[in-house]
């Protein structure tokens, strides 16, 4: 263990060092706040009071997202929509500072000879890149709640929100990138060029979910005629059609996604339930949270058995 | 004795190409040796596989009477290639980051490593404005931090002027005389003669000499010298090396030769008896670079 206690010491002293550390944080800690502040001022000065504030759902709408606890969730929203999303982005550059930059500075010879035992050496980097990840996301609520906080002084917010329920999914949604980080480290060192590395984390992923899906809509699965003991059995047609279920994007997110139900509800003001379509899934719906946990967790397990093994026989040249 | 180092069958092959072929030598606790070979040799890979950065495809090699890789390569400093540091990072910061990666090393270790190489007051700058010589000193500075029973360095002296190479040649020593074992590749043969006991030499993948240094300088001089003459007759010279049994190369105003060590000292002299009106004789330097291209020009050639 000691070894791995060194090498988290040592990247620790790394990361903190990294200018890039400190863009992400930025981005995530005051410019989406900030943001968000800016959107939930317009509209409150904007609509509230206006033909379209005659229930008053305008006030319920700035409290639902720019609130302290509304920015604060919506730093975990956020961050899991737009492509690449903002968690992969930075999983990728912490990939990238962590394994990426050991072969681009040619430090590999330099890191494996101050620390040989190289699981020590890839698990103390898994680590700070969690750790990495878990500062900025606790940042990033923190910074949403004051920014949240700032809002109350000049909006028709307050304090109110399930704000244990919002840090569970925090410490969710953190634990569900250990599998993007894995994903990443071994994109990152598997590519010769960590640039292309860094692009293949970004798009793999949602490309293969993409092809799939494109597939399914122009041709889709059709029942199997010829063997049709063996492929019944198999029931391959309806597992096919499963496979979204596993989609590694709609399961990572499922966390930070699922609280756009609560917002969609409560600012729709027809009421009824979310589609169970692909916006559905886009907006968090159709996925459980056991159900990507465990989804997430067999990722995890391929990738960091892929990771772990590559990096134990790879030679350094 | 003790073997502070042990390669057993080192073989490393990429394809069909073998970069180390059954590579054995035994290198005993304080010892200081060379490793000598051209470039593409196997002395890089050699080194490499010692520190356990890449696996034999056969064989094996022992650091501290422990297999590689294992935790007696803790114990190991090295220096392999270009030397390669975080640019962003000072070069104090660099050392910092590597004495956490190995662990038990006490912060005023840093300094003291520093001082050592004279890097303090550069240390506070940013490696990416480091010099090659500035680069190479703070790399020994790092191979050092953690107090290494074992030293394996690859070309230390690579890109330095003479005055830094003097300098890494003293600190060299400076290390060498706590005990450690040292085992340093270079292509700056000279700076080897000056600093190690023993040779080991490397040509194409097979290690073809093994033994102290005033024993490839002896064996070297069992070989053949090569000589460039110059008389008032080339004719008569010419016709002179032949009746003495050698085979002359005349070209233009200069005859060249091959001759054994045996009778190299005694060529002149004898060519001088022969009626031979010799104007200049020059023989190749009998440094150990000249040893060693002798030593392997000789082990090349068909049996």
């Amino acid at each position: 263990m000691s070894g791995l206690g060194n090498v988290v010491r040592a990247e620790l002293f790394k990361v903190v060092r990294k200018r890039r550390t400190y863009v992400l944080a930025g981005l995530w800690w005051i410019l989406l706040p900030a943001l968000v502040l800016f959107v939930g001022r317009l509209i409150h000065v904007n609509l509230g009071g206006s033909f379209v504030d005659e229930t008053g759902g305008i006030r319920l709408v700035v409290q639902e997202i720019a609130s302290p606890y509304g920015i604060a969730r919506l730093t975990l929203i956020g961050p899991a929509y737009a492509s690449p999303t903002f968690y992969v982005i930075v999983v990728a550059l912490l990939a990238a500072l962590l394994v990426g930059e050991e072969r681009g500075h040619a430090m590999w010879k330099t890191v494996l000879v101050a620390q040989p035992r190289r699981w020590a050496v890839m698990a103390g980097k898994v680590c700070v890149a969690m750790l990495a990840l878990g500062g900025l996301m606790l940042g990033a609520g923190a910074a949403g709640a004051l920014f949240g906080a700032l809002g109350t002084t000049f909006l028709p917010t307050d304090w109110s929100g399930d704000w244990a329920g919002l840090a569970w999914l925090y410490a969710m949604q953190w634990a569900f990138c250990l599998a993007a980080v894995l994903f990443a480290f071994l994109m990152v060192f598997l590519f010769k060029n960590v640039a292309l590395g860094v692009v293949t984390v970004f798009f793999l992923p949602a490309l293969l979910e993409g092809l799939y899906t494109l597939y399914r809509a122009t041709v889709g699965f059709e029942p199997v005629n010829r063997l049709n003991v063996l492929f019944q059995g198999l029931r391959l047609q309806q597992r096919l059609e499963a496979i979204p279920q596993y989609f590694f994007t709609s399961n990572l997110y499922a966390p930070a996604r699922s609280p756009v139900g609560d917002v969609v509800r409560a600012v729709n003001t027809g009421g009824g339930e979310i589609p169970q379509d692909a916006l559905g899934q886009l907006l968090g719906a159709g996925i459980t949270l056991p159900h990507a946990a465990a989804v997430m967790a067999g990722y995890a397990v391929v990738f960091g058995a892929l990771l772990f093994w590559r990096f134990s026989r790879q030679d350094v040249e | 004795m003790d073997h502070a180092i042990v390669a057993r069958s080192l073989t490393k092959r990429y394809g069909r190409a073998a970069a180390v072929d059954d590579v054995t030598f035994e290198i005993e606790a304080g010892e200081i040796v060379g490793f000598l070979g051209p470039n593409g040799a196997g002395k890089t890979t050699t080194l490499r596989m010692l520190a356990g950065l890449v696996r034999p495809t056969r064989g094996s090699g022992e650091v501290l009477g422990e297999r590689v890789p294992g935790d007696s390569l803790r114990e190991v400093g090295t220096m392999i290639e270009e030397p390669s540091f975080y640019p962003y990072m000072t070069g104090r910061d660099n050392l910092r980051h590597a004495a956490l990666l190995h662990g038990g090393v006490p912060g005023e270790r840093v300094e003291e490593v520093l001082a050592f190489v004279k890097m303090e007051a550069a240390s506070l700058k940013r490696v990416r404005a480091y010099s090659q010589g500035m680069r190479q000193r703070l790399a020994l500075a790092r191979a050092l931090l953690w107090r290494p029973r074992v030293l394996l360095l690859d070309e230390p002296a690579n890109g330095l002027d003479p005055v830094g190479i003097a300098e890494i040649r003293e600190n060299l020593r400076a290390v060498a005389k706590e005990g450690v074992t040292v085992l340093v590749s270079s292509h700056n043969l000279a700076e080897i003669e000056k600093l190690v006991d023993r040779i080991l030499a490397i040509e194409k993948g097979r290690l073809v000499f093994d033994g102290p240094l005033h024993r490839l300088l002896a064996r070297a001089e069992m070989l053949t010298y090569r000589y460039a003459l110059r008389a008032s007759d080339p004719e008569t010279l010419t016709r002179a090396l032949r009746e003495l049994g050698l085979s002359p190369e005349r070209k233009d105003e200069l005859v060249e030769v091959e001759v054994g060590a045996e009778r190299a000292d005694a060529l002149v002299s004898e060519l001088v008896r022969a009626g031979v009106e010799v104007i200049e004789a020059r023989r190749e330097s009998d440094d150990l670079e000249d040893a060693y291209l002798r030593l392997v020009q000789a082990d090349a050639r068909p049996a």
